[in-house]
């Protein structure tokens, strides 16, 4: 069986290009696999896997190629309204992108997406994404969905999606021993890893860490990855008197990346709001046996309590969120434990390589199979004079014998 | 109690599988209890049609019968534990093999066609759905255990079942070894006639029936009789080959349970077999119940010459086995698939 494979890929920078770096020899390992590349012709398969994340420009020539062929779509993200701006507005074809708000909201939809045309409104996209995911674009052509959270298979259920969804660990990196970078410190260092903004909720980890500092003056932070637009980490770190506890590196190579996070005793990655997306920097951090905290939302609020200490979104998060830190300060090492018990047990590539074959498998066959199972019982039925076929297929549905 | 056992049937094929069911039927009266063993042909090919087995099975209502409740459903095999009761027990001699272990060797049924393969993937599924409805799932041995734990991530509890009952004793051995299986290749025979023409020494007995038996003879042809087919025995005779035996040559292939190392021992005596040969490795250990060797005609040849020039030895590992094949009785099965 052969599996046409749509996904950014090094040296794309993107999570999901690491997801399929890591994911893709595994998978070969199991089923036949052809990569597809952008501005090629669509690869002959038997079922067309597409890797589908909110950025327009690593993803909008693999929902055109969906648009073409329906296929198995991994979902790692619910919230795709940036990319449905960037492969509508963003081509010059504002009906197209009225079109998918219409699909999400009706009339109303369609009226305030004329406001974003218009500029009589803000950019959606920027200012509140999760009250218009416009997924249903994509639902429409998906024959079946991957999710990594049982929140987004429920949201694509909440939204009418009707198909097949397989719900997929994110996979781990494979354990190394990775030697800790050795020009960061601090007693403890905290690390967060990713793009600066606030839906990763830096003010909050700033007020907290200042808190947290309090008590530990020889704790530090160490802040990678760029900052996001209209977002001065610099003035924030000078109003809460953090700028020598705080240390501050841009985007890092892979390796680096790697160290950096070995050298930290607490690892912290919040979210508010989810786009429903799961995080690689978590999966690393787990993987690398850290103590970790996380928001209590999504994805991040399925992990178990015994691997994470989660904070809620609250009036509360920056008081928790300081608690939480000096938990995982004082319990790093069995927290770490757990989470790396927790990482190898559910989230191991060979297992999350054989969950996807199953998936493309019964993918690929499937309606085949149950056509022709279903057929043959309501042939039988048929000649007892039984001929409710739709009563036939939903008891042979419910009875787990077809899908 | 009123207890159906539920076990599929290939018409005109009986083994092991119908034994025990059989065996069972009659433990569970023996006790009380008022036992059925209920039945459906099953025919696992070509393609999908596996599955309609597997629907037949849904649709059987074994919640009563004439009026009286059923209290539980032990089932044995695919597609027979895929039926529904609220107190079903399953006690898994073995799944469909073709879709797990089987898949992708020369013993497999399903082609890379993406229909065969998403026909595989339907049987996997339903596994998962048929045994996780189940309030008990046993296994019958280690190696069946191991599979579903592997394969679908059930938790089964090892309970080996006696084997069929035969008026088991031990005579001093005649010097030939005994074969008891079905003639078909992935039991092997054909090893064991090839360490026969290896061994001037070795005389077999090879009983059983199969669609194997033209070849197997074939390759026994020209040995002078040391090779005899006694095809399908009675149960008297097959107990006084077992007195009269050596040794038992047993090597299937990653056999589920295999219920012959424990007939042997019944008989007091030891078992030649192979390292890959699954369930027997579980009661059959080396230099200890019998010999295990690699599956090559040379390594058996050498282990049934052993045995025939120590004799003594092979009657205290005979002896050893007896001791383990006593403890595996109809009592304690009962009691755990009922408790």
């Amino acid at each position: 069986m052969k599996v046409a494979y749509y996904s950014p890929l090094p040296p794309s920078r993107s999570g999901i290009a690491d997801y399929s770096a890591l994911l893709l020899p595994a998978l070969r390992e199991r089923v036949e696999v052809v990569v597809a590349e952008p501005g090629k012709r669509a690869p002959a398969a038997d079922v067309a896997l597409y890797h589908v994340g909110n950025d327009p420009d690593a993803h909008g020539w693999i929902v055109d190629a969906l648009r073409k062929r329906p296929g198995v779509v991994v979902l790692h993200e619910y919230v795709l309204h940036h990319l449905i701006a960037g492969i509508t507005i963003g081509r010059g074809d504002g009906r197209a992108y009225l079109d998918a708000m219409e699909r999400e909201l009706g009339v109303a939809g369609r009226l305030l997406g004329l406001g974003v045309l218009d500029n009589l409104l803000p950019l959606l996209w920027e200012t509140q994404p999760e009250r218009f995911p416009l997924a249903g674009t994509v639902l429409d052509r998906a024959h079946g969905l991957v999710v990594h959270s049982a929140y987004v298979g429920g949201r694509a259920r909440a939204a009418g999606y009707a198909g097949r969804i397989w719900q997929i660990p994110h996979p781990a990196w494979p354990a190394a021993e990775i030697a800790p970078a050795g020009d960061v410190s601090g007693d403890p260092l905290v690390g967060c890893f990713g793009y600066l903004n606030m839906n990763k909720r830096i003010p909050e980890l700033l007020e907290a860490f200042a808190a947290f500092r309090g008590s530990r003056p020889g704790a530090r932070l160490l802040l990678v990855g760029a900052a996001g637009e209209r977002f001065d980490v610099e003035r924030r770190l000078e109003r809460l008197g953090l700028t020598d506890g705080v240390q501050r590196l841009d985007y890092v190579p892979e390796e680096r990346m790697w160290s950096l996070m070995a050298a930290c005793d607490v690892l912290v990655n919040l979210r508010y709001p989810t786009m429903g997306e799961t995080s690689g920097s978590v999966i690393r951090a787990l993987s690398l046996g850290k103590a970790l905290v996380v928001s209590d939302i999504g994805w991040f609020g399925e992990l178990p309590d015994d691997a994470v200490l989660k904070v809620p979104v609250d009036e509360y998060e920056v008081q928790t969120l300081a608690a939480a830190l000096e938990l995982a300060a004082q319990h790093g090492p069995a927290l770490g434990a757990a989470a790396r018990a927790y990482v190898e047990r559910e989230h191991a590539l060979p297992a999350v390589a054989d969950a996807y074959a199953a998936a493309l498998e019964s993918a690929a066959g499937s309606d085949a199979v149950d056509d022709a199972v279903l057929w043959r019982i309501a042939e039988a039925a048929a000649e007892v004079g039984i001929d409710d076929v739709a009563a036939l297929a939903r008891a042979a549905r419910e009875s787990g014998i077809v899908t | 109690m009123r207890v159906a056992v539920c076990a599929p049937q290939v018409p005109f094929v009986r083994g092991g599988a119908e034994l025990m069911a059989d065996d069972l039927v009659a433990a569970l009266r023996t006790r009380g209890h008022e036992a059925e063993l209920v039945t459906i042909p099953f025919k696992w090919y070509p393609g999908s049609r596996v599955l309609d087995q597997a629907f037949l099975w849904r649709l059987v209502d074994l919640a009563e019968s004439d009026g009286r409740p059923i209290d539980r459903v032990i089932a044995t095999k695919f597609p027979a534990y895929c039926v529904r009761h609220p107190h079903k027990v399953a006690w898994v001699l073995h799944q469909f093999r073709q879709a797990y272990d089987y898949d992708r060797t020369e013993l497999g049924q399903f082609s890379e066609s993406p229909a065969d393969r998403a026909t595989r993937r339907a049987v996997e599924r339903l596994d998962g759905v048929a045994l996780g409805e189940a309030q008990r799932v046993f296994a019958t041995s280690r190696n069946v255990a191991d599979r579903l734990e592997r394969f679908n991530g059930i938790a089964a509890e090892v309970l080996p079942h006696p084997p069929q009952t035969l008026d088991y004793r031990s005579e001093e051995p005649e010097g030939f070894i005994l074969s008891v299986n079905r003639l078909d290749r992935a039991k092997r025979i054909d090893l064991l006639i090839a360490a026969v023409k290896r061994e001037p020494g070795l005389r077999v007995v090879i009983t059983g029936e199969g669609p194997d038996r033209e070849r197997l003879e074939g390759l026994a042809a020209g040995m002078n009789g040391r090779v005899e087919f006694a095809g399908r025995v009675g149960d008297a005779a097959l107990a006084d080959l077992y007195a009269r035996c050596l040794a038992v040559y047993y090597a299937p292939l990653d056999e589920d349970f295999g219920m012959v190392p424990y007939e042997a021992f019944l008989a007091a005596k030891p078992v030649v077999t192979t390292v890959d040969a699954g369930g027997p490795l579980e009661v059959v250990h080396d230099r200890e119940t019998g010999i295990v060797v690699a599956p090559e005609a040379v390594e058996i040849a050498r282990a049934c010459a052993y045995l025939v020039a120590h004799v003594d030895e092979a009657k205290a590992w005979g002896r050893a086995g007896l001791a383990i094949a006593e403890r595996v009785t109809w009592d304690a099965c009962v009691d755990a698939l009922l408790s």
